[in-house]
This record gives structure tokens, sequence and C-alpha cells, in this order.
């Protein structure tokens, strides 16, 4: 695919939309660019993995998806809406209402029980605290963690806690989860567990964003981007392509 | 975020460093409880003083030779000594009948003891006992009732009969297993008979009230000579009536004493609310130096507050960019933190008021002193507490509302 054949006209379609993003950073006098012109387009339903080697932007890059970070040049359009240069708390409002994070490290907070990491995003989306309670739950059945929801992380596996934290991602019904490294900190059979997860969540119609450098957590995906110097290398689709229907 | 959540968390943080915040907290406790405890001593004394001091009751004021300030002021009692005339009891005869505004006037004299004031009777003696002289109309403006028996008449007055209404200290030391009714006793080298008990009043101070011996102030000018200047007693129907009253009677005693436009008084009015004025500049300092103290405290307490709400911001950046990644603002971060260093500092503000009520709690037990926890005193120290953790808080919460979510992310959990 072309991305600069769909830059013209934003189709509804289209969950990431970037065209010509850059990402400088100054280092004293010097500036150095982490991005340099990526272009990419992920549609609705999409489950895709950006892979490269440390140092090639790819962090940079989830940053300026995940809306943690703007970009310095270049436009971002998330689910049709420009975000590209939105003040902090407009960015924390798409945060919230439009991105699901799961994190390498968990990111849960240490001294909440599941049900409560979970509800996080409700509370800061102003969602009443009976409702919130009954979403969080929801998520947490669709993880199968119903029965931890007054542990606390302590109290729960490696595996147990990427799911609570991807019960997190889902409770607000995001636009996209965005996962950084999600099993760097899994053994291979708890990684499994987890990819299939993420693999149920694609087939109940959510958009997924990998980050990843491991080729076999990567070959889950059915399109795979490869980020080099700041800039796409490669975009091709996997084997697992052809079970979308 | 819900003002729910924000204290939720501050409970939680607070909960989890259980001796930080405690050590943290000293300094608003220790401040906020000596607010407290002064509050409450003079507020308690205040009551006292208010309820107990000096025979005034309710709606009275006393005419006596010197004002209030003359008799705490040296210089000015010397110069009142030689201005001031004796007060009579033609004086008291006199504003008796033309005073319109009292509902009832007394005269009265006391101190009149040359001795050590030493009661004798049944074989027992007492010593330190205050002897009054006054009028039958005296048994309207104290404070005690009659117990047993009667009170000083309109014949005990006019004919100088040697009878004594006592307090109930003489009838426990003196007559313990006896009625004392009809008993005599020893008084200053007289004998009197005993006609009345009073009902028992407490003490001022560790002084009892109930020591004392009340006889005519006829019977007493007799004894004594009527060289003392004598003090009288209004009272008034009710509290609106006290200053148009004392500004008859003083009219009344300018114009007897010929004073000119231009004299002062060469007498002295003290009604209840002289007294409290006097009582509440004395306790008024006191308060005031402890308020000054109690404010350099809350200032070092609020900068601790301050220095540790500084270090829970930066030991918890990372918590602070994973709510910002999940959509927390600045606003919500900040009011976290506020509030988090408000709720601790009302902590200790609610530690600092229960360790000054077991304090004075304690000491009213052990004092006569009637410590007073007023609920506003609560109410004010709370709120103190609570924005003093407000104001020292901002900086931290400040701080930590600005993180860059990427940068708070990455930090060491």
């Amino acid at each position: 695919m072309n991305p600069m054949a769909t830059s013209a006209a934003t189709t509804v379609e289209s969950i990431i939309r970037t065209a010509d993003l850059w990402k400088l950073y100054s280092m004293g006098v010097e500036q150095v660019a982490a991005l340099r012109g990526v272009n990419l387009d992920i549609r609705r339903n999409e489950y895709v993995a950006i892979m490269g080697p440390s140092g090639s932007g790819k962090s940079t890059l989830m940053n300026l998806i995940g809306c943690l970070d703007t970009p310095s040049r270049g436009q971002y359009w998330l689910n049709g809406q420009p975000v590209g240069d939105l003040t902090d708390d407009e960015l924390a409002y798409i945060r919230n209402r439009e991105i699901g994070f799961v994190f390498q490290t968990f990111n849960l907070l240490p001294r909440a029980t599941s049900l409560h990491n979970v509800e996080l995003p409700l509370i800061y989306a102003g969602v009443p605290a009976s409702e919130r309670a009954e979403r969080a739950l929801d998520a947490l059945r669709k993880v199968d963690l119903t029965d931890r929801k007054q542990h606390k992380p302590n109290e729960l596996s490696g595996g147990q806690r990427q799911r609570v934290a991807i019960a997190r991602a889902l409770v607000n019904n995001p636009s996209l989860i965005l996962a950084d490294e999600p099993t760097g900190n899994l053994d291979s059979t708890t990684s499994k567990e987890i990819m299939s997860l993420f693999d149920r969540l694609w087939e109940q119609g959510n958009t997924i964003l990998l980050v990843t450098h491991e080729h076999d957590i990567a070959e889950y995906a059915h399109r795979v981007i490869h980020i080099r110097d700041g800039q796409i290398a490669e975009d091709r689709v996997t084997a697992r392509t052809t079970v979308r229907t | 975020m819900q003002i729910r959540e924000a204290i939720r968390i501050a409970f939680e943080s607070l909960w989890a460093h259980k001796l930080r915040s405690f050590l943290t907290l000293l300094g608003i406790i220790i401040s906020i409880c000596t607010l407290v405890a002064v509050v409450s001593f003079v507020d308690g004394i205040n009551f006292y003083v208010a309820t107990k001091i000096g025979r005034l009751g309710l709606n009275t004021f006393t005419l006596q030779r010197f004002s209030l300030h003359e008799y705490t002021d040296r210089q000015a009692f010397m110069a009142a000594v030689k201005r001031n005339p004796i007060l009579r009891m033609s004086d008291y005869e006199y504003l008796k009948t033309h005073a319109r505004l009292p509902i009832a006037v007394s005269a009265f004299v006391f101190g009149g003891f040359r001795g050590s004031g030493t009661v004798k009777a049944n074989g027992q003696s007492m010593d330190q006992v205050a002897m009054r002289g006054v009028t039958p109309s005296d048994m309207s403006m104290v404070t005690f009732e009659v117990a047993q028996g009667r009170f000083l008449d309109h014949f005990d007055e006019v004919h100088r009969t040697m009878v004594a209404f006592i307090g109930p200290d003489l009838v426990t030391h003196l007559f313990p297993d006896v009625n004392p009714l009809g008993r005599h006793l020893i008084a200053d080298g007289h004998r009197f008979r005993v006609i009345g008990v009073a009902t028992r009043q407490g003490n001022v101070f560790g002084n009892s009230l109930d020591q004392f011996i009340i006889i005519p102030i006829s019977t007493y000018r007799k004894l004594h000579g009527n060289q003392d200047s004598i003090g009288i007693s209004f009272k008034v129907a009710n509290s609106s009536l006290i200053n148009p009253a004392i500004d008859e009677v003083r009219l009344l005693m300018r114009a007897r004493h010929h004073l000119s436009y231009y004299d002062k008084d060469n007498f002295g009015i003290i009604g209840s609310s002289a007294i409290m004025d006097l009582w509440h500049r004395l306790t008024g300092s006191i308060a005031a130096v402890a308020v000054g103290v109690t404010a350099i405290f809350l200032v070092v307490g609020g900068i601790v507050i301050m220095n540790i709400m500084l270090a829970a911001v930066t030991e918890r950046t990372r918590e602070v960019g994973i709510r910002k990644a999940l959509g927390a603002k600045r606003r919500d971060v900040l009011w976290q933190f506020l509030v988090e260093s408000a709720v601790l500092s009302a902590v200790g503000g609610t530690i600092g008021i229960l360790v000054a009520w077991l304090f004075t709690t304690v000491a009213g037990h052990l004092s006569s002193i009637p410590f007073k926890l007023p609920l506003s005193a609560v109410i004010i120290a709370l709120f103190i507490s609570t924005a003093v953790g407000l104001f020292f808080g901002i900086y931290p919460a400040a701080k930590a509302a600005k993180l860059e979510p990427i940068v708070a992310l990455r930090a060491e959990a």
C-alpha cells in the first residue's frame, strides 16, 4: 500500500494516519531527528506490529501515536481527528477516550486492587462510581480475571498483571490498543497466553498496534512495519493476514 | 476527578507510610494542640471568672470608693486615696431613695478581721474566714442561696443583732455533726448566733468561696467603727438596663460630690462588664502570645509538609506518569496532591485537637479550672490545619501536575 496515495483524503476507516511526521530533539546546539517523515495509515480492526532496533525511532513513534508527545513537524490524525498540536489537557482527554495502553512493565498502581486499577481510566473520564465498578468488572471478565478483582499487583503473577493492564486498556472502549513490548517481561508460556488474548481482542473488532523487537511476537500481527533510522523501512503483511475475514 | 478519589488516595498513602506521616505531622500536631489547649484554657478560665469571681451576680454593679483602674494602678491609687471621699451609709440611703432604675440596692463592707480571721466554735477553730457586713437587701445580689435557716432581715439591721449567716465550709469545720442553727461562734472576739447557712459555691483559683461569715452591716460598723468606706451594690431587672442605671448612679454621685463638668469621677463604678474587660485584656494577651507562637509552629509544620510532599512527588513520578497516560489532566494531578497535603495536615490537626482535648480533660480534673473545648475552636483548628496543608501543598502539587507523561513513565518505580 502506498501511504502517499491516501494522504489527500482522510477516510473514516483510518484509525491512525500520519503525514510526514518528524520529531527533533535538541542535544545541546545540535538537533537530532528521531523520526524523519513517517507516513502511516492504519485502519479499523487492523493488527499491526511495529519493529525496529533500539534507537530506530520506534519508541518515539509509539509516544506520538499514543498522544504522549507531540510531533515537531507533520500531521497526525487519530480516528479522523487532527491531534498534532493539541494542548497537554486535550491530549490527556484523547488518551483517555481513544487509546488503551499496555506497557512492558505493566504500570499498575502497586497499592490499588485489580478492580481499582481497571477503574482508573473511568475515574478520569468522569464516570460515576456505580457504573465504574460494573464496567471494570466487565473488562476483567474479558481477560478472565474476575476472581482476582480484590488482589493487588504484588499478589498476582506477571501474566495476570498484564491481563489486568489489558483490562484497563479495554475499559473505556478505545479506538486503539497500543501495546509496547507487552511480553517483554514475561516467559514464553505466559507470552503465548497474552498473545492469544490479543488475538481474541482483535477478533472482537479491536484495533491493535504492537511494538516489539521479537520476531515471533511480531508474527502474531497481520502486518509488520519495520522502522530504521526514523523512517519506515519495510511494511509487509504476515502469513496470518489470511485469517482475517 | 472526584474529590472522593483524591481523599481515598490521600489516606492510602498516609497509611502506607505511617511513621513518616506521623513525624511529618508532628509540627502541625504540636501547633494545633497548643492553639486548642490555650483557647480551651482561656475560654475555661473566662467562664470560670465570669461565673465565680466576686459576689457580682448577673445584672449587678457596684459603687466603690476606687475604680478598677485605681485598684490596679499604683500611682492612680495613691492619687485616688487623697481625692476620693469615703462612701458612707448616708450615700447608701441617698442612692436607695433617689436612684430609680435599680430594683435593689445594698451596702456592704468587708475585710474587717484585724487578725487572721479566726473563728472558733464547738471547741474547734478555723482560720482565714472572710467577714462581711451587709444590708439584708444584699441577698438579691449574691450568687448563693439560703441552704438552711434564714438570711439577715430588717430586724437584725435595725437592732444590730449579733447574728451570723455562714458559708458551708464553716459548717464542715466547726459543726461537723450538729445542726449549726442557733449555735454560737466567736469571730474576732465577738459572739454571734448562727441563723443560716449558704449553699456551696466551690473554689476560685483554689480559694474557697464558702469560707465566710456575714453579719448585719450595722453590727459590723458598731464593732469596727464607721471609718471604713462601704461599697454599694445595685441590681437591675435586665442587662439592657445596666448601662442606663450606671449612668444614673454616676450622675447622682457626681452631683453629690459637687464635681464640675471637667472633673474626673472621684468614685468607682464596677460592673461585671468592667471586671470582664480587665480580665479579657489579661487573657487576651496570653492568647495573643500563644497565637504568635502557634503561627510560627504552623509555618514550620507547613514547610515540613511541603518537604515531604516534594519527596512524595519524586517518589511517585511513575504513578503520575501512569495516571497521565490513562487520561489524568493537569488539574486532576494537581488536585490529587493538594488534597493529599490538605488531608495530611487535617489529620495532624485532628490529632492535635485530640491531644489537646485529652490534656484539658486531665488538667480539668486535676485543677479547679474548668477547661472548655469550644466547638468553634475545634472547627477553626481544623480549618487552619487544612489551610496550611493546602497552602504548602501548592508548590509540590504544581510540580507534579507539570510532569511530562513520557518522562514520568520512564522514571524508576
